[in-house]
């Protein structure tokens, strides 16, 4: 055993040697790149990620490799990028609850696992409106049926969400905190065990990307009422936004966007935005979005920090109006 | 008189007891409406009571005296053998971890021969990288200048 | 009917031509491969090697797909046979009695039975899909959170006959696994339980560090240091195939395998997993030799076996006649579908016939190919068993790190493995069971979660638990079971529990 011991004494001296012998100025990027995606492999988040990270490879002629690191909503993901060395070898590829976690994390009065400002910015790939959907064996025609109803009947009519202080959840709490109306929250682990319940008519309404729903509004099962995007969904005409419904209010997005560590120098995130903004064109990266149905939304620099910012500004005070789950 | 059975409900005995007591931050909620604290409070109950019968009617097990540790070093070693390769993986990278992890358990452990050791620690360790991170693009962690 | 079987034609068209032939071939040997190690069943396995087929167009990569699926469960499946390490939850219950068998020479007659069996069920179980699957799936949806909770109580009472030893620690192990799967994020209210500032035990611990760490590493732990080490077993090519009574003996256990684990495969959500629990609990009870369960009994390895296999192959009725993601694999499946630009959802048979059902023909072909290519594979593999133990066990511990690492990408699931190996230790030299722990990680997470949404849908009504029609009925029946427990008690006698105990006392402990 005492060999053991000092097999571990030398091995963290050798590692302490390298860790602290500080890397010469060398050109960006010199070394494969990581691109965290703290989802697993197949969800929106990764599907995403590989067509970027592909087409950002031959901007910068140097490999972009994803790595899934998973766990608590994506916590453990954003939150090993917050703290990973800011050399702009490690990105983070995040979609809108980045800013939800901080606070909900700040609401129950724990060290928040990261902030929003540990980040820098760099750029916004998509941002898909949800929309709210009901089973279309339920009486509503339109919004302004649903929201009489609700009022009528407060807390009766159930929604389906992808887990609580999720994304869906959020959305939804937006528009009934907007509308003033109560509804009853069924939260379920993850967006698709969501959408089999309202499927199977065990809640009423449900908000989701467009594209996830769309094949189940065709066949008939599903009823979409309206919007929370600024502008109405290209595949439904006729589903007008909670805007133009008088709801200002309920405006939300699940987006998807590229984050460095706060102190990632200027220069390399000035590489990233441009490769990032060159990769967008690129008519790979194009097909592939379109074939996962996601539109495609660049932002980028100041457009896209100001585009963040408001959104977290929406959300955050989105979960203080939830506030913590009532259990008493 | 100590039987394993008495051991092993005394602690789930506590470890239930534990649960209960480390629950009490959490709020219960109701009966119509469980707060978190609601499912491990009612299962740490249901253990309170398995361990606590267990340890009531664990008389005519096994006497503690009678297992056999004779193998402790041996898992002891390996244990921590196995601890050093988790705190070093994301540290060292794969392969060296690998390497190393290999190389002490056959050449200190298990006492083969330098040769063979070095050989088959070096093969696995260089064998399973390319196979899992360069072939199927499973991302392994790289340590100090690339390892 | 015919229009069914000309579907099929169709399907077949596509999935025999060569290049798309050679892609189930690729798949099923990196499935085999990567299913192989430690820790890596069909759901890691599928995840990790997604990307790989990115490049390819979507038949061949929906194929390959099929096919590593397939190879990865039955790469499993030879772990937890040669070396008692489960590739997955659901593979648990094979560690048990195919490894006894290994350790009684019967390694190749423990992997050729769990290959004919995945096999059977593969296939019966890919017929039910084509036959079924539109009526099953309406029927799937109508399990909602009461159904689920129902449904997973009456999996929680066959843990009474899991065990073969005493009921009472057989429960308090499951209480034991059920307060593990408290761990994390309450999904109900967002407060994180028993994390410690943790955020890697936000998502709870896995069931995989879980289940490799309590049985493969504790076996190590407590096998690699024995004075005299496992024998060397030096398999002879006789000996390879199973004999004339254990295909009798597996025969049955295979047939109802499959349809159980269909059955329970079609509802959404993650219960499928318990259905190799059930089979196993099934075969003891109705088997006329208990007692040889846990000590090698071929029935303890038919059954879980194809009931996995069936299980997993119905979760995809749901899927594919809805386009609902119903349980973790679907999802991986319909993702790279979407990858490929096709939309899954109620209308993908009629807008893509050429794929839905090249799939579906795929799976036959996958299941074929697994079989000509494994059936040889048994006498590689059992050559494993050559190799000294010195040198073989930190080989598979090497890979236990690997296989746990990658899945999550995280550390610290790693040393939830390496605490749950000590914890398996311990409790194997207390003379504990540990498979009940395991089940219990599942289902808490599970129970829990149904029990609260129900709950929430009905507004803190209890009733709505009893009231519907499908959970009336599962609870009742839970009932009926729990009553018949409970008779053994009441009768006196010796029950089969009673026999195996003294069955089991003249022999030395393992």
């Amino acid at each position: 055993m005492r060999s053991a011991g000092r097999l571990g004494l030398a091995a963290l001296t050798a590692l302490a040697v390298l860790s602290t012998g500080a890397r010469a100025q060398e050109p960006y990027p010199a070394r494969p790149i990581t691109l965290v995606v703290p989802f697993p492999p197949g969800g929106v988040a990764d599907l995403t990620a590989r067509p970027v990270a592909a087409a950002m490879e031959k901007v910068l002629k140097s490999p972009v490799g994803v790595v899934n690191k998973t766990g608590a909503a994506g916590a453990v993901g954003m939150q090993f990028v917050a703290t990973s060395k800011p050399d702009g070898y490690t990105l983070l590829l995040a979609l809108s609850s980045i800013s939800i976690i901080p606070e909900a994390d700040k609401l129950f009065g724990r060290p928040p696992a990261f902030t929003v400002d540990q980040f820098a910015p760099i750029a916004l790939i998509s941002a898909d409106p949800t929309i709210l959907v009901v089973s279309a064996d339920k009486p509503w025609r339109t919004a302004k049926d649903f929201i009489e109803d609700a009022t009528r009947r407060p807390g009766q009519i159930a929604f389906s969400s992808s887990g609580v202080y999720g994304t869906l959840h959020m959305a939804m709490e937006l528009f009934s905190h907007a509308a003033g109306i109560r509804l009853r929250h069924v939260p379920y682990a993850g967006a698709g065990p969501a959408l089999t319940a309202i499927l199977g008519g065990h809640v009423d309404a449900l908000a989701s990307g467009p594209a996830v729903v769309l094949p189940h509004i065709k066949s008939g099962k599903l009823r979409p009422l309206a919007g929370w995007g600024a502008a109405r969904v290209a595949a439904l005409p006729d589903v007008p936004t909670f805007k133009e419904l008088g709801y200002p209010g309920a405006e939300f997005y699940i987006w998807a966007g590229l984050f460095a560590p706060r102190d990632t120098p200027p220069p390399a995130l000035a590489t990233l935005r441009a490769s990032v903004s060159a990769a967008v064109g690129d008519p790979d990266f194009r097909a592939a979005m379109d074939k996962l149905e996601t539109p495609v939304a660049f932002k980028q620099g100041e457009e896209f920090r100001k585009f963040f910012e408001a959104d977290a500004k929406r959300l955050a005070e989105g979960v203080r109006q939830v506030g913590r789950v009532q259990t008493q | 008189m100590l039987t394993t059975d008495r051991v092993a409900g005394a602690a789930l005995t506590l470890l239930a007891l534990g649960v209960v007591w480390e629950s009490r931050k959490l709020p219960l909620g109701s009966l119509s409406r469980p707060g978190p604290a609601y499912m491990p409070v009612v299962l740490a109950a249901v253990l309170l009571v398995f361990g606590v019968a267990l340890a009531a009617t664990g008389g005519r097990a096994m006497k503690l005296a009678a297992v056999s540790f004779a193998e402790w070093r041996h898992a002891v070693a390996i244990f921590a053998v196995c601890a050093f390769a988790a705190f070093a993986l994301e540290r060292l990278g794969y392969r060296a971890t690998v390497a190393v992890t290999l190389a002490f358990m056959l050449g200190v452990v298990e006492k083969r021969g330098v040769v063979f050791t070095a050989a088959f620690a070096l093969a696995l360790a260089i064998g399973s990288f390319l196979l899992f991170d360069t072939v199927l693009r499973v991302p392994l962690p790289r340590g100090p200048f690339g390892l | 009917m015919v229009e069914t079987l000309q579907n099929l034609a169709l399907g077949f068209s596509v999935a025999l031509t060569p290049g798309v032939i050679f892609y189930a071939f690729v798949g099923c040997v990196v499935g085999t491969l990567v299913g192989v190690l430690p820790g890596i069943g069909p759901l890691a396995g599928i995840s990790l090697l997604l990307p790989a087929t990115f490049g390819l167009d979507a038949t061949r990569a929906i194929v390959m797909l099929a096919g590593i699926y397939y190879g990865a469960m039955y790469g499993g499946s030879t772990t937890s046979i040669l070396m008692r390490i489960p590739g997955e939850a659901a593979s648990v219950m094979t560690c048990i009695d195919g490894y006894a068998m290994a350790r009684k020479g019967r390694a190749g007659a423990a992997l050729a039975i769990a290959a004919v069996g995945s096999y059977v069920a593969g296939t019966v179980s890919v017929v039910a899909l084509m036959f079924l699957a539109p009526p099953l799936a309406a029927f799937a949806l109508r399990f909602g959170p009461p159904e689920y909770f129902a449904l997973l109580v009456l999996g929680l009472l066959v843990l009474a006959y899991m065990s073969g030893g005493s009921m009472l620690k057989a429960l308090a192990m499951a209480a034991l696994g059920l307060l593990l799967g408290m761990i994390g994020i309450d999904q109900m209210t967002g407060y994180f339980r028993f994390a410690y500032g943790v955020v890697e035990l936000g998502d709870g611990i896995g069931v995989v560090p879980v289940a490799v760490g309590l049985f493969g590493l504790a076996e190590i732990l407590a096998t690699a240091g024995l004075a005299t080490p496992p024998a060397v077993i030096k398999p002879k090519l006789r000996e390879l195939l199973p004999s004339r009574q254990e295909w009798r003996q597996s025969a049955w256990p295979i047939g109802r395998g499959t349809v159980l684990g269909f059955l329970i495969g079609i509802v959404p959500g993650s219960a499928h997993i318990i259905s190799s629990f059930v089979s196993y609990a099934i075969e003891r009870r109705l088997s006329k030799h208990p007692e040889e369960f846990g000590r090698g009994a071929v029935a303890g390895v038919a059954g879980p076996e194809s009931a996995n296999n069936s299980a997993t192959s119905g979760a995809f009725v749901p899927m594919l006649a809805l386009g609902v993601p119903s349980g973790p694999i679907p999802a991986v499946m319909l993702a790279a579908m979407m990858v490929h630009g096709v939309s899954p959802g109620p209308l993908l048979i009629k807008q893509q016939p050429e794929l839905f059902w090249g799939f579906i023909a795929s799976m036959y072909v996958g299941n074929v190919v697994l079989l000509i290519l494994n059936l040889p594979l048994v006498g590689v593999f059992v050559n494993l068993l050559r190799v000294p133990y010195p040198v073989l066990y930190p080989s598979i511990l090497v890979f236990c790190v690997l296989g746990v690492y990658a899945v999550n990408g995280s550390v610290v699931d790693v040393w939830i493995m390496l605490a749950m190996g000590a914890l398996g230790y311990v409790l194997r030299k207390l003379d504990f069971e540990t498979a009940p722990i395991v089940l219990g990680v599942i289902l808490a997470p599970m129970i829990e979660m149904a029990f609260r949404q129900s709950l929430a849908m009905s507004d803190g009504q209890y009733a709505i638990l009893v009231t519907r029609p499908i959970a009336g009925t599962l609870l009742a029946v839970g009932g009926v079971l729990a009553l018949l427990g409970l008779k053994p008690l009441v009768a006196r006698g010796l029950d089969w529990r009673a026999r195996l105990a003294l069955a089991g006392k003249g022999e030395e402990r393992l």
